[in-house]
């Protein structure tokens, strides 16, 4: 009798322990990034806070190096603006700006409560939710101008991007001065480092020539800077290349944030999944 | 179910580590020490092996809420919290389990505790990192960063080791 009950203890425990894991691995099985996001934003509600206040003492730290970032920065803009200026002086400028419209990008500064950068998908949260207006789909890029990601889920204060590198990480960028573009694809290496697939043979890239984005994403407007082309390889056939880009934003190092929200996106996105094009798409 | 201040203590303080500080801290894409092992690891010698999986069930969930991982720490840490009992076993005597103490090498001999360390976070960093790249494409990489995290992690649990003992010891 006693030899059942150890017997029956003993067997419990085994066939527990498999119920626990078959359950973790099925739940594991049917994640995707999105869901990993979603995680992340809802324990962010909790645990952001004090995420906030160790980034801060981080950010402490590295306010020289940013100092100097922002007011190399201000130089270049300072540069752009003066030639308006310039412009203005000419009479020129009210007739462009009367032709070029509102802009349909929108700018909000936003702060890195957590990201990561060693995993195989990486996730950045920010200080910003949908109390802020931030919804899905808006780009981040870092304060000099380089894409760092775009988001994906959100609470009532925070928000969670994709990074760069995360293999579900969308986005296409075409080497500066051609209008050839690639997809642009994190193969979960080196943080660094993203590449350009697909570039079509006529492109010729250049090592050092800059990629920016194609804006056909509409997370991101168009000509932002992606990276610079560290060295290029002619696909087997001889029709594509595959070009291996340095990413101008350091993602290891990242302490403020801008949030680039497209006031098309929405009617891009239903226009785009609208009943037509599902029907062009499934026939 | 004396100690059991003491095993909460480590939980709360383990579990904070790991997520305010060791989830935050960026060092190189090879080192991510899980420093939250040592919980299961320190548990008494005898601890029921229900216990060990209800502890490893908590701790995984935990851990992986607060990562977004999608359940790998609790795959993970429920393997390592299953085969505990087993381990235990092979590398310790009744008299020790009667004992009813907490593995150190004092207990258990240098040798075999260091052993005993290096199958579990072997183990749960296998699981971990395997699951997490999800690919043989990066099977080198993904070798080294199981090698080079649970080398940070071993560390780090023979630290918390020593802390933990040495407070039981004054205490008892």
């Amino acid at each position: 009798m006693r030899r059942l009950v150890e017997f029956i203890r003993s067997i419990y425990v085994v066939v527990l322990f498999i119920l626990l894991e078959l359950a973790a691995l099925s739940y594991y099985a049917r994640a995707t990034a999105y869901t990993e996001a979603r995680l992340l934003a809802r324990t962010n509600s909790v645990i952001g806070g004090v995420n906030g206040l160790i980034s801060d003492i981080g950010h402490f730290f590295r306010l020289g190096g940013e100092n100097r970032a922002l007011t190399a920065h201000i130089a270049l803009l300072e540069e752009e603006l003066a030639r308006y200026r310039e412009a203005d002086k000419a009479g020129r400028l009210k007739v462009e700006l009367r032709e070029m419209g509102e802009s349909k990008y929108r700018m909000t500064e936003a702060a890195v409560v957590s990201n990561t950068v060693g995993r195989a998908h990486n996730y950045i949260t920010i200080n910003r939710g949908g109390a802020d207006g931030i919804t899905n789909g808006m780009g981040i890029i870092t304060p000099d101008g380089a894409i760092a990601g775009y988001i994906v889920d959100y609470s009532e204060r925070y928000a969670v991007a994709v990074s760069i590198l995360n293999p579900v990480f969308r986005g296409s960028g075409n080497p500066e001065g051609t209008n050839y573009q690639g997809a642009i694809r994190w193969d979960g290496r080196d943080p660094h480092f993203v590449t350009l697939e697909g570039l079509s043979k006529y492109a010729d890239p250049q090592p050092g020539q800059k990629v920016l984005t194609t804006g056909f994403e509409s997370y991101f407007p168009e000509g932002l800077l992606i990276g610079t082309i560290e060295e290029a390889i002619l696909d087997d056939v001889g029709t594509t290349y595959t070009v291996r880009v340095r990413l101008a934003a350091d993602l290891s190092a990242m302490n403020n944030l801008v949030v680039i929200e497209n006031l098309d996106y929405q009617e891009i996105n239903d226009l785009q999944k609208s009943d037509v094009i599902q029907d062009l798409q499934n026939n | 179910m004396h100690h059991l201040p003491a095993y909460i203590l480590l939980f709360v303080a383990l579990s904070l580590l790991q997520i305010f500080l060791l989830n935050n801290l960026v060092a190189g894409s090879f080192l991510c020490p899980l420093i939250y092992v040592a919980f299961i690891i320190l548990m008494r010698l005898d601890a029921m092996p229900i216990l060990m999986l209800g502890c490893s069930l908590a701790m995984g969930i935990l851990m992986d809420v607060t990562m977004g991982m999608a359940g790998i720490n609790t795959i993970a840490t429920l393997l390592i919290g299953f085969l505990r009992p087993t381990l235990i076993h092979m590398v310790s005597t009744r008299e020790e389990l009667r004992e009813d103490g907490i593995p150190s090498p004092e207990r258990m001999g240098a040798n075999l505790f260091w052993s005993y360390l290096v199958v579990m976070v072997l183990l749960h960093h296998t699981v971990f990192f395997t699951l997490e790249a999800l690919s043989w494409g990066h099977l080198w990489r993904t070798i080294l960063r199981i090698l080079l995290s649970s080398g940070t992690t071993l560390l780090l649990v023979w630290l918390t080791a020593r802390l933990f003992t040495a407070k039981i010891s004054t205490r008892s």
